[in-house]
């Protein structure tokens, strides 16, 4: 039975860390703990991970465990009492009967485990189209019930006085009228003494009132004839077997119910769920020992009510200095031998009372050290200690003294990391990137060769070989578990959404996001474009010339209204009537292009989202339009907007309300969104602003869902500079933007901000050596991921009347002789094509399509000096910028160069 | 078990003490630890690794956030539980400045109230604001709600130290104080967007606002030259414009050599020593019944150090060019109030340093470092570049060996880079490495061949 325990609140929590995997992505509830619940059939529901603490070296309270009696024959006894967790097993049942008269139900929910049961629940009404809970309507309430907040109602459990048939039953029973104004009833169950939350699936229960019920739920009691329980709480013997039954296929998601807007489909129901919470038991451990009168030897009894195998894990020392060693033979049976360290007993069974064993050890040792180790993973140990016995009644019982703080660490350490391996690894393969596993190895194999290093050296203190290896093994796991943390602080996420998609949707035609790999792009706008207010009747003009020119992709302004007219701060998503032009004049414009054989990205902002309403405290985080969302569509972490959602995945940007796009709701919403501009405008793709703002995963989602035909991310953040001056490796600032496209499993590519900043570092100071990184290849994205960066020289926030960071002047062509010849796919900024550059951009684009360079093509850089930089491209295009000489050499003998275009300090030769 | 023995031997070492910076967000504005799971990972390798202890920022614009007088310390109390959980030490950092870095903002009150009132910020000759910390003219006056800032940074130490009481003296080893921009004692001479400039400039003086000029007003008619009271130098450079320029810095005939040169930089310096020892004296005595150690941060301004003048300590507010030791007073500052000196850039070398800006991180370090120890003030080092090139960790050992060394160097700082394969192996190796020196002192026949780690870092950067 694989249930899952519901740990309590666990030392996390204290520290008002949101947890991961906030399972409910509907309720309002603010959930402390997470989920608790466990089905059978959804090992990727909420998968309530917690790696390190999965096991947990249970500390006993020894501070007044030893008892010590001293008798005549020399032996004396210890007994260490031991607090250990244990899962109790029970029952949550929930029925629901016709009630007294007509058209009345009755919906009980029952716990079987004993414990202070609440049932924290809300309720959905017809006519409200969101998923939020709504506070029941009075009548509803059954007596005991206190309000939470507005949308929710705690209703303790109560021990059944009627239905004596089954042990400790704790329930509650609600009733209410079918013909009433309640659509659905959701609940999760609490326990209040450790705050544990009991959920179904990840998700809150939901009885379905109404089968018109928006959203992709699962709810309850929606199944077939045949697995109805027409009432009876009578029948629990046979249920157990029944309800996996039930979690096979009982579940039906209401997408399929959708449409039958009914009330005929309530039915009696009855169903149980297994639920396990954790408590704690308290056992003791005996240990006596005595000298045996002929050999002088040690005789050690241990004995205790622990049940099932318990596996002593132990050692003896000489010295006070507690080191564990390893007694000579004889050994108790059922004895092996732990990787030298130490010895592990099983102890032998004596029937339903306990354990025990007899150890025997050899004069000269003066103290017994062990830990216990319950199941796989509980170990038990004394106060963070090692359990320690002294040998001889002489030698002082300062059993627990002084070991330092760091000791009980160490062993705390140990005994979670041993365990912990797997839950690294289910975080690696929660993640869809796989190179974090690469990183883990590397760092493991580094720190393996700073062994050996160790090793080598003849070092005379008492330090082997092996307990180093081990040391800097759990430093090495450590230290790749933080690294992967720290670099993907992805929040929670749901790796139950994500696998469930994965199983539900037939498989995901790929999309690489880079159109046909022969793009060029056009940035149709600037800063100003808003003012004329006509902008999509302005750039149809220029269709046809931007066509001839060869352009292939123009990227339009963003299309919504917004509270800025150049149209960055979205307000309503679905008015696309903007400073820009009117919808119709935006669709006619679109149409435009595609029949010049030009595609069109729509600027989607997605990150942040302009409130319609204030909330009660005057902060502007509601919606209104078609999305009204309210605040916990809002990131939690910017304070300015006192959002309710999660917090953020990525940066926030703080002049609006960040959108939390964990929520399944937003991000449904903005699927359809998405969906509606490519089919309604006929957008063929996407340039995503400010994705720095949410994790890649999201836009993976996104992209998934519309299969744009090309996509670029908007990842700007700086580079790296030391004293004022922009280091010449700037592989960390790429690797962030190769970070998120990989985030984004390749589905969209991304600025390439890196080759800009360092074009700017190289043609304002002369200092072309920057264009090659010390592998020899393009220094920024291109270098390294060129079919997924969009190499750009300026943009309107960059250049045009903002100049946030603007292109060395009077250099543009140089600029553009880098990324026109390059791969990657270029894009050229609005204000450049129609200005004096005209003629110079239009001849290097010639000069790309005419010797098809793509966004793939091979790049061999061969000099990078001062003042001059030169590569050849597909050895089919030779460029050079910057004023040093440069001419390509013959290279395969047979091969001419012949200059193709020069101007102010570049030039390009084409082979002939 | 065995192990034990071994971690405590590689934490015992006389020399130096090893620290490690937390992220400079690790606690968030809402008050909740960031990358809780992260930092309690790397909190256990580096206790495993044998580093003593780690250095927490605690911002004045989270914990005094909304109003003034209500601190919320939850956050910072939840991550030093965390720390002493570990057994590792922890030096704390009230950082009454703003991290742009970290988007760590001041406290809203305060810049609400900067808004309404700018001097109490920093002003430099263009009417300029520098807005991430207040400015020093503003020490004594009443401009916060009618309290002066030294009375709220009193009020903020207080609180402090009445709720993390139970780990002062244990724990908690050690506060340091911030004394200006990014916390260091000095002027935010440089601090402005400068990031398109090739190298660092000259710097310029943020004696603007009409506090400052309120103040060096009266010095001036007290010497007779009213005049000199009236501005700053009209003939200094721009922040990024060489010292050469202009006839302030210049190496001969600048007018910092003049009379009114002295006297101008006198009062300038002195105007930063008086703030710093109000700010360590007031620490002091808060804190002296607590057994922690206080500290200041002194920047490394080492740029055009080459030059006679010196002008980015000048501007910064270091009176020290080539023929007086402006580093004196503020040791001696230092010492009075039984504090010791952060200083940063430890890992840097002359080697790498621009040719054109004339400037020799080593150097000065070697001459703080000396004032320092006629002083009896200590030293602890610290790092400047995050994470940066292998190169700094010889820079650091270097720095950290020899007669002058320096007790303790806080390594900046944790976070992905940290811990990134790039980086960890060998920041692993450099710790091995320090233990390593007293290994080999102790240990004098295994001199051996250089450690095999080194081949190892070089074969990673390759």
């Amino acid at each position: 039975m694989s249930t899952m325990f519901a740990v309590g609140p666990l030392v996390h929590h204290r520290y008002g860390q949101i947890p991961c995997c906030l399972p409910p992505l509907f309720t309002k509830t603010p959930l402390k703990s997470s989920l608790n619940y466990h089905h059978r059939r959804t090992p990727l529901s909420v998968s309530y991970r917690r790696p390190v603490r999965t096991v947990r070296a249970t500390e006993t309270d020894a501070t007044t465990t030893l008892t010590q009696t001293h008798q005549t024959t020399d032996v004396f006894t210890h007994t260490f009492p031991i607090r250990r967790p244990e899962k109790v097993e029970g029952k949550l049942i929930i029925k629901l009967d016709k009630g007294n008269s007509e058209g009345n139900w009755e919906l009980t929910v029952g716990c079987t485990l004993p414990g202070k049961w609440i049932l924290h629940w809300g309720v959905n009404y017809v006519d409200d189209m969101g998923s939020e809970w709504d506070q029941p309507p009075i009548e509803m309430r059954p007596t005991g019930s206190i309000p939470v907040k507005d949308y929710a109602i705690e209703t303790p459990l109560k021990l059944s006085s009627k239905e004596q048939k089954v042990e400790n039953l704790q329930r509650v029973k609600i009733e209410f009228s079918s013909n009433s104004s309640v659509a659905a009833i959701n609940f999760v169950l609490k326990d209040e003494e450790t705050g544990a939350w009991y959920q179904h699936k990840g998700r809150d229960f939901k009885l379905s009132i109404i089968d018109c019920l928006p959203g992709n739920r699962e709810t309850i009691g929606s199944k077939k004839g045949s697995k109805k329980w027409p009432g009876a709480l009578g029948q629990l013997s046979s249920m157990i077997l029944k309800s996996e039954v039930v979690d096979s296929d009982g579940i039906e998601r209401t997408d399929d119910l959708m449409g039958t807007n009914q009330r005929s489909t309530l039915k009696s129901f009855c169903e149980e769920h297994p639920i396990v919470k954790e408590a704690f038991v308290d056992n003791s451990v005996k240990v006596s020992v005595s000298t045996c009168p002929e050999t002088e030897k040690k005789l050690l009894y241990m004995e205790t009510d622990l049940p099932g195998d318990v596996v002593v894990h132990w050692g003896v020392c000489k010295d006070d200095g507690k080191n564990w060693e390893i007694p000579a033979e004889p050994l108790p049976i059922k004895t092996t031998n732990f990787k030298n360290k130490a010895l592990r007993t099983v102890l032998q069974r004596k029937g339903e009372e306990g354990a025990s064993s007899l150890f025997t050890m050899d004069q000269g040792f003066v103290g017994f050290l062990f830990v216990l180790k319950l199941h796989e993973n509980t170990w038990l140990n004394c106060m963070g200690n090692d359990f320690y016995v002294p040998l001889s009644s002489s030698c002082a019982l300062e059993t627990l003294s002084t070991k330092s703080q760091s000791e009980g660490f160490i062993q705390n350490v140990l005994s979670d990391t041993e365990k912990s391996e797997s839950s690294a690894i289910s975080r690696g393969d929660a993640l869809p990137d796989s190179t974090i596993s690469e990183y883990t190895d590397e760092i493991i194999n580094e720190i393996r060769s700073l062994v050996t290093g160790i090793s080598s050296e003849k070092k005379r203190k008492t330090k082997s070989k092996e307990t180093q290896e081990t040391i800097l093994q759990e430093i090495e796991k450590l230290a790749a578990e933080a690294y992967s943390i720290f670099r993907s602080p992805i929040p929670t996420f749901t790796e139950s959404d994500v696998s469930e998609d994965i199983e539900t949707k037939s498989p995901v035609k790929i999309c690489s996001g880079t159109g046909s790999g022969f793009e060029i792009l056009c940035q149709g706008f600037n800063w100003e474009s808003h003012k004329s207010g006509r902008w999509y009747q302005e750039l149809q003009e220029k269709a046809a010339e931007l066509a001839s020119l060869g352009f292939t992709v123009v990227w339009l302004p963003p299309p919504t209204e917004s509270i800025s007219p150049e149209g960055y701060m979205p307000k309503d998503l679905y008015n696309l009537n903007s400073r820009y032009g009117s919808v119709d004049e935006l669709k006619t414009l679109v149409k435009k292009f595609h029949e010049v054989d030009i595609k069109v990205l729509g600027d989607a902002v997605l990150n942040h989202r302009c409130a319609h309403y204030q909330n009660q405290n005057g902060v502007w985080n509601i919606f209104g339009g078609r999305l009204n969302w309210d605040d916990r569509a809002v990131v939690a972490d910017d304070p300015h907007f006192q959002g309710r959602g999660n917090k953020s995945s990525g940066d926030n940007f703080h002049a609006a309300p960040n959108i939390d796009h964990s929520q399944n709701f937003v991000r449904k919403d903005l699927k359809e969104w998405l969906c509606w501009l490519r089919k309604d405008i006929g957008y063929d793709g996407w340039r995503l602003d400010y994705v720095r703002g949410f994790w890649g995963g999201y836009v993976k989602d996104y992209m998934d869902v519309t299969e744009p035909y090309f996509a670029v991310g908007e990842y700007w953040d700086s580079l790296s500079y030391s004293y004022g001056e922009m280091d010449h490796n700037q592989d960390a600032h790429r690797q962030r933007i190769i970070d998120w496209i990989n985030a984004t499993s390749g589905t969209a590519g991304a600025f390439d901000v890196t080759t800009k900043g360092i074009l700017h570092g190289a043609l304002e100071r002369c200092e072309y050596w920057r264009l090659s990184d010390e592998k020899g290849k393009p220094p920024g994205v291109v270098g390294w991921w060129p079919s997924r960066a969009v190499t750009f020289i300026e943009n309107h926030d960059t250049g045009s009347t903002q100049g946030h960071w603007r292109f060395p002047g009077g250099k543009e062509m140089q600029g553009y002789a880098y990324i026109l010849t390059h791969p990657g796919t270029p894009s050229v900024f609005y204000d450049h094509i129609f200005s004096h550059l005209h003629p110079e951009i239009s001849a290097l684009i010639s000069v790309r399509t005419r010797n098809k360079i793509s966004c793939r093509s091979t790049v061999k850089i061969t000099k990078a000096e001062r003042d001059v930089y030169a590569a050849i491209i597909d050895e089919k295009v030779a460029v050079k910028i910057g004023p040093g000489h440069y001419e390509p050499q013959h290279q395969h003998g047979n091969q001419n160069w012949s200059l193709a275009k020069e101007g102010r300090d570049y030039k390009v030769w084409e082979a002939s | 078990m065995l192990i034990l023995s071994l971690c405590n031997f590689l934490a015992q070492k006389d020399g130096v003490r090893l620290y490690v910076g937390l992220p400079l967000d690790s606690v968030s504005d809402c008050n909740s630890v960031k990358h809780a799971k992260a930092i309690s990972a790397g909190l256990k390798a580096l206790k495993l690794l044998g580093v003593e202890g780690v250095e927490l920022p605690i911002w004045w614009g989270v914990a005094e956030r909304e109003t003034m007088g209500k601190y919320e310390w939850s956050g910072y109390l939840a991550l030093a539980e965390m720390v002493q959980k570990v057994g590792l030490k922890l030096h704390v950092s009230l950082c009454f400045h703003s991290s742009k870095e970290s988007k760590i903002p001041l406290p809203k009150w305060v810049s609400q109230i900067g808004e309404a009132e700018p001097s109490i910020f920093f002003t430099d000759r263009s009417g300029q604001r520098y807005k991430e910390c207040l400015s020093l003219a503003v020490d004594e006056l009443p401009v916060l709600n009618g309290k002066t800032p030294t009375q709220v940074y009193k009020e903020f130490f207080e609180s402090f130290k009445a709720s993390f009481s139970p780990f002062l003296g244990s724990t908690i080893t050690g506060i340091s104080i911030g004394l200006g921009p990014d916390g260091e004692l000095r002027y935010p001479s440089y601090d402005q967007q400068s990031k398109n400039s090739t190298v660092r400039g000259a710097g310029e003086f943020q004696c603007y606002d009409k506090n400052m000029i309120s103040k060096l007003k009266p010095q001036a008619e007290a010497l007779g030259n009213p005049l000199w009271g009236l501005s700053g130098p009209h003939d200094a450079p721009g922040y990024d414009d060489s010292p050469l320029l202009n006839n302030f810095f210049k190496d001969q005939g600048g007018s910092w050599e003049t009379a009114y040169g002295d006297f101008f930089l006198s009062w300038y310096s002195s105007q930063l020593i008086t703030h710093g020892d109000r700010l360590l004296s007031l620490a002091s005595s808060t804190f002296n019944d607590s057994s922690v150690t206080i500290c200041g941060k002194v920047p490394l301004m080492h740029s055009w150090y080459k030059t006679r003048s010196h002008s980015p300590e000048l501007t910064a507010g270091y009176y020290n060019t080539d023929k007086r030791n402006g580093y004196e007073e503020v040791v001696q500052m230092f010492s009075r109030n039984s504090s010791k000196i952060i200083l940063p850039g430890m890992d840097l070398s002359d080697d790498y340093q621009q040719n054109q800006t004339h400037s020799s991180p080593e150097s000065l370090v070697e001459q703080i470092k000396t004032t320092s120890r006629k002083c009896g003030v200590e030293i602890s080092g610290q790092n400047l570049m995050v994470s940066g090139p292998a190169e700094g960790f010889e820079q650091i050992k270097k720095n950290l060996r020899g007669d002058q060394a320096v007790d303790l160097f806080t390594y900046q700082r944790m976070g992905s880079d940290f811990f990134s394969p790039d980086h960890f192996p060998s920041f692993a190796a450099f710790v091995r490495s320090l233990n390593q020196q007293e290994w080999l002192l102790d240990d004098l026949p295994m001199n051996e061949e250089e450690s095999p780690s080194r081949k190892n870092l070089q074969k990673q950067t390759a």
